[in-house]
């Protein structure tokens, strides 16, 4: 350190930009192992997907360039701007919803409560059991005839007509997003667990010394200590709400496996280009469109998690 | 600012370095195709030459790879191989089981490129011929079946509904037909006469109705339709005046009214609940409370197995007879299903492969299907009888008469589009089932819809 | 004081009820899936659902073994989720550590580039990613489905959240007194981390032991197969076995519901223990 101090002004910055080029290389010896395997395998078939989505491929004939034409021709597709406008409602939905419920499991099992562990695991249950499970009974409680528990509820207790659920165009997305929820907040609650445990017990200390009540030790403390964690469920939800395929064909395709347009989201419809059509570069542009969005959403939280850091 | 510049190009030629670094081993993969292609045509019309050198070495050791599904719970393949073998020792048939669910994705895939190393692919469906077809990665087959002479008549004109762009890419080796299953228990209970080869949809439908109870908890149904739109939009095409590709469905009509009518007193399960449901066919009728159920003959060796293993004791008694016709058309009309073989453009040992083809789709292949029960492309009195013979197949002359069919239509016909058309019509049956759209409506929609297919 | 308490007593009363009811809507499915494992697949979808006061047939349960190599494809999948999961750990938390607690250009857009990937859905890019794994002679092979899972941007993604949670001042200090990157991450950072290790563990281990379209389209030797692809088998063309399926699937089940049971107790708070005080 006395050294450095002795050192002319030009020695210095020549010394800095040493020590940082040093920094960074072991910022990229870090990367490195990850950074590679990521950028072969999977970064370089993605970037030539993105080239796909300017050419007509069947992925065995050769590629043809067709400019934007995908894209325009799948503005033109009503089954596309289906598939779209029902991903964006979903996901509208589901987000927020599938969020706050994470987080008040995730709250509600930090807890000192007796049994933690056994409710833990069964809120995490419906993410790993098998999707034909639970889409089956789901089937059995919202079953479109008049007997399914979910009718009898609306009728002996709402006094309200029977719904038919994910039969019918106009209710099959409320189901859908009914069971997502259902099926993936103990997965997001699992993160927010593994969050609440990195904020220090001192915070809740030093709070409670000023005389905050256990709502605004919620509001002041957990909830700020946990943007990067917030930050990261968003972005993941959004992206699986955005990329949500399984539970629409398991909820709306039924045994003969269609999709109608109520239902069909963008992924499904990329499935469909991909491989019923075998057109990749038609399924890629809409891939790129799904991407392009998603894009933009994970940009503003960005922002707003590097505002908070910057706080 | 200058920072920020910095950065931006750090972080652009590092993808450049891994664009060109998988640029470089992807590039290949791309434009392999592309000389691929001509060389790919150059086989076939080379094919006559090749043969006969082929034929001479003939004991040099081959393996052919051969792609399917369902390879432990088909009954038919290991006899085919086994059959095949014993004529050429010198022949290795190795099974790929691609799995039945996702058949044709993981088909197309492992064709695409040009380094794929399946010699004999099994075809599933039509639309999976028609896109495979049109990937360029089957040989066509026209030459070699002009040059050993097969004679297709014995597909009874199937061969005609599966080419693409007037050329045939896949030999049948198994065709399903629809029959009528019913089971003769409900009959009897109801005291109501059998169903017969020789029926109108109008008296399918009054027999339905009479054997059908309501009595909750105790229903019987006179009438069974799986939800797959095959079995009531494709009546239609049974009169031989339509077909499903022609871009007016307004044929249709009739049969959506009666099932509709139906479902709406009780005589069939209500569409809606069996899907959400997933209730599987076989699982229907062997509550033993379905009357009858339109379905294809591949149902007949399972049914024969639950029977007896005893999960379909409910059903054990049961018959069938053929499809009910239309007034005024005579009956043994039906639709039909195949499977069929096609060889890949990349395949390694193509002559050998054709030959298996030429054997698995022929006459010895056929014997050997019809002794798994199952029924083979090329049919005649005597595979039938072979079939009929079966342990556990309906002894009573009507089950046997049920399997010759008079005329067979394909579920779908090859064309273009088909699995584009199939998407349009897949989704109006689903409206007009659901009630959410009504007959009229729906199939204005699918007159719309695949008129805007066809006319692209 | 007293009144208190006994809010505090009726508060608690109350979590507990909603507790166990939220329990028991989670529950069902594991419920049906044991009691449809016992069943004669006719018997399975058919309304209204038997829950009790059926015959079990056991004989599901000796039969997945027979009908399909279960025990080999167990191993696979055995395999391939260790190996995966120790990659996916190691390359994770060390290149999170770069994105959250160094300073190096271009950082922020390389980070975006990794998030943003995950957005890509697989079936755009399965096809070329494909056709080159072919070329690298990697088709057919456990390696081919080891790279595919193991380098994925989600890990790094979550880990770096983790580390961003963790005060800069920790790491100041410790370079203050000399400690390298290396040794800061491998004894202030890992430590620290384990309730986020243990969260990519179980979603690791979860995802690549239910991953089924990957191992379906690369493995295609038999010998090679997976549990998921095995379970699939029951579905066969004309008719699907779903006593088998969940049979087989109950007992896939148990090793993921272990995992997640033993590294739950690193779900305890981990900051305090004296890190921040010295």
């Amino acid at each position: 350190m006395s050294n450095e101090a002795s050192l002319t002004q030009a020695q210095r910055t020549k010394g800095m930009s040493a020590r940082e080029r040093k920094r960074a290389l072991v910022a990229y010896s870090f990367i490195a192992p990850n950074f590679i395997g990521f950028a072969v395998f999977t970064l370089g078939p993605i970037i030539l997907a993105f080239i796909m989505a300017f050419t007509e491929w069947d992925g065995s004939n050769p590629m043809k360039f067709v400019g934007i034409g995908n894209f325009s021709s799948l503005f033109a597709d009503d089954r596309f701007l289906a598939a779209l406008k029902n991903t964006i409602v979903y996901s509208l939905f589901t987000v927020p919803l599938t969020l706050v419920a994470a987080l008040g499991l995730a709250i509600l099992l930090n807890q000192k409560i007796k049994g933690r562990t056994f409710f833990r695991t069964v809120a995490f249950f419906p993410y790993v059991a098998s999707l034909v499970a639970v889409a089956a009974v789901w089937n059995m409680l919202f079953t479109p005839s008049k007997g399914g528990l979910m009718n009898q509820l609306l009728m002996n207790v709402f006094h309200t007509e029977p719904l038919k659920w994910a039969a019918a165009p106009n209710t099959v997305m409320l189901t859908i997003i009914l069971f997502s929820i259902w099926k993936n907040m103990g997965y997001y609650m699992v993160i927010y667990l593994a969050g609440l445990q990195g904020i220090s017990e001192d915070l809740y200390e030093a709070a409670s010394l000023d005389g905050a009540n256990s709502w605004q030790k919620f509001w002041y403390v957990t909830l700020p200590q946990l943007k990067p964690t917030t930050f990261f469920v968003t972005v993941m939800l959004t992206i699986s709400c955005f990329k949500i395929y399984d539970i629409v064909y398991m909820l709306a395709g039924g045994s003969n496996g269609v999709v109608n347009k109520s239902a069909i989201v963008l992924v499904y419809y990329i499935y469909e280009e991909a491989f019923r059509n075998w057109k990749l570069g038609s399924a890629s542009a809409a891939a790129l469109v799904l991407f392009a969005i998603v894009l933009v959403i994970t940009l503003i939280q960005f922002r707003g998690e590097k505002n908070y850091a910057n706080d | 600012m200058k920072k920020k510049v910095i950065s931006t190009l750090l972080a652009v030629s590092m993808i450049a370095a891994t664009l060109t670094a998988c640029g470089s081993s992807a590039a290949p993969a791309t434009e392999a195709p592309a000389a691929e292609a001509p060389a790919a045509e150059a086989p076939a019309a080379e094919a006559p030459a090749a043969e006969a050198p082929a034929a001479e070495a003939a004991d040099e050791p081959v393996t052919l790879k051969w792609a399917l599904w369902d390879k432990d719970a088909t009954v038919y393949y290991q006899p085919l191989i086994d059959g095949y073998t014993a004529a050429h020792p010198n022949v290795t048939i190795e099974m790929v089981d691609l799995g039945s669910t996702d058949y044709q994705t993981v088909l197309g895939t492992q064709l695409s490129g040009s380094d794929a190393s399946f010699d004999v692919v099994t075809i599933k469906d039509v639309p999976g011929l028609v896109t495979l077809a049109n990937k360029g990665v089957l040989e066509p087959l026209d030459s070699l079946i002009a040059q050993d002479g097969i004679d297709l008549s014995v597909y009874s004109g199937i061969t005609d509904q599966i080419k693409v762009n007037d050329t045939l890419y896949e030999l049948p080796f198994r065709r399903d037909i629809w029959v009528l299953f019913y089971n003769k228990d409900v009959f009897d209970k109801a005291g109501v006469d059998y169903p017969t080869n020789d029926m109108t949809w109008e008296e399918y439908d009054e027999l339905a109705r009479k054997i059908t109870d309501t009595t909750p908890g105790s229903e019987v149904y006179g009438a069974h339709y799986h939800t797959w739109r095959s079995t009531i939009q494709l009546l239609g095409i049974l009169d031989g005046k339509n077909t499903i590709v022609d871009g007016t469905y307004d044929f249709t009509k009739p049969y959506y009214e009666m099932v509709l009518a139906q479902q709406k007193d009780g005589v069939c399960m209500d569409y809606a609940t069996l899907k959400t449901q997933g209730l599987h066919y076989s699982a229907a009728f062997y509550q033993g409370n379905v009357g009858m159920m339109n379905m294809g003959s591949w149902f007949i060796p399972t049914l024969i197995a639950k029977v007896k293993d005893g999960e379909a004791a409910a059903a054990a008694n049961w018959g069938i007879v053929k499809y009910p016709h239309a007034a005024g058309v005579a009956p043994g009309s039906t639709l039909a299903t195949i499977t069929a073989l096609a060889i890949p453009t990349s395949a390694p040992n193509k002559d050998a492969a054709w030959d298996f083809v030429k054997f698995v789709s022929g006459a010895e292949g056929a014997e050997i299907m019809a002794g798994t029960g199952n029924t083979p492309a090329m049919s005649n009195d005597a595979i039938n009888a072979k079939i009929a013979e079966m342990d556990g197949f309906p002894t009573d002359a009507n089950s046997k008469d049920a399997l010759t069919a008079a005329a067979a239509y394909l579920e779908m016909p090859a064309n273009e589009k088909s699995s584009e058309i199939e998407t349009v019509l897949n989704e109006q049956h689903d409206n007009i089932m659901n009630e959410v759209s009504s007959v009229d409506d729906a199939i204005a929609a699918m007159n719309e819809g695949v008129q805007d297919i066809i006319g692209q | 004081m007293r009144s208190k308490t006994t809010n505090r007593r009726i508060g608690k009363v109350i979590i507990y009820i909603f507790l166990v009811i939220l329990a028991l809507i989670m529950l069902i499915p594991f419920v049906w899936m044991i009691t449809a494992s016992l069943k004669l697949n006719k018997d399975i979808f058919v309304i209204p659902y038997a829950w009790v006061g059926f015959e079990p047939r056991w004989q599901n349960y000796i039969d997945i073994w027979t009908k399909i190599p279960l025990a080999r494809y167990a191993l696979n999948t055995v395999k391939l989720t260790l190996i995966v999961t120790l990659l996916q750990i190691l390359t994770s938390s060390f290149a999170a550590y770069a994105f959250a607690k160094l300073q190096f250009k271009g950082r922020n857009i390389l980070f975006l580039a990794y998030i943003a990937t995950i957005a890509v859905p697989w079936q755009v890019y399965m096809v070329p990613q494909f056709i080159f794994m072919r070329k690298l002679g990697l088709a057919d092979t456990h390696l081919a489905i080891i790279i595919l899972q193991a380098f994925s941007a989600f890990g790094v993604f979550l880990m770096r959240q983790f580390y961003e949670g963790i005060p800069d001042s920790l790491c100041e200090a410790a370079r203050i007194d000399g400690m390298s990157e290396y040794k800061i991450y491998a004894k202030i950072m890992l430590p620290l981390s384990k309730p986020a290790l243990s969260t990519l563990v179980i979603f690791t281990f979860v995802n690549t032991w239910n991953d089924f379209l990957g191992p379906l389209i690369y493995l295609t030797t038999d010998s090679k197969k997976t549990l998921q692809i095995g379970i699939k088998m029951f579905i066969s063309q004309y008719s699907a076995e779903y006593g088998l399926i969940m049979a087989a699937s109950v007992l896939s089940l148990i090793p993921v519901l272990i995992v997640f049971m033993a590294l739950q107790k690193y779900f305890v708070a981990g900051i305090t223990t004296g890190a921040v005080k010295g």
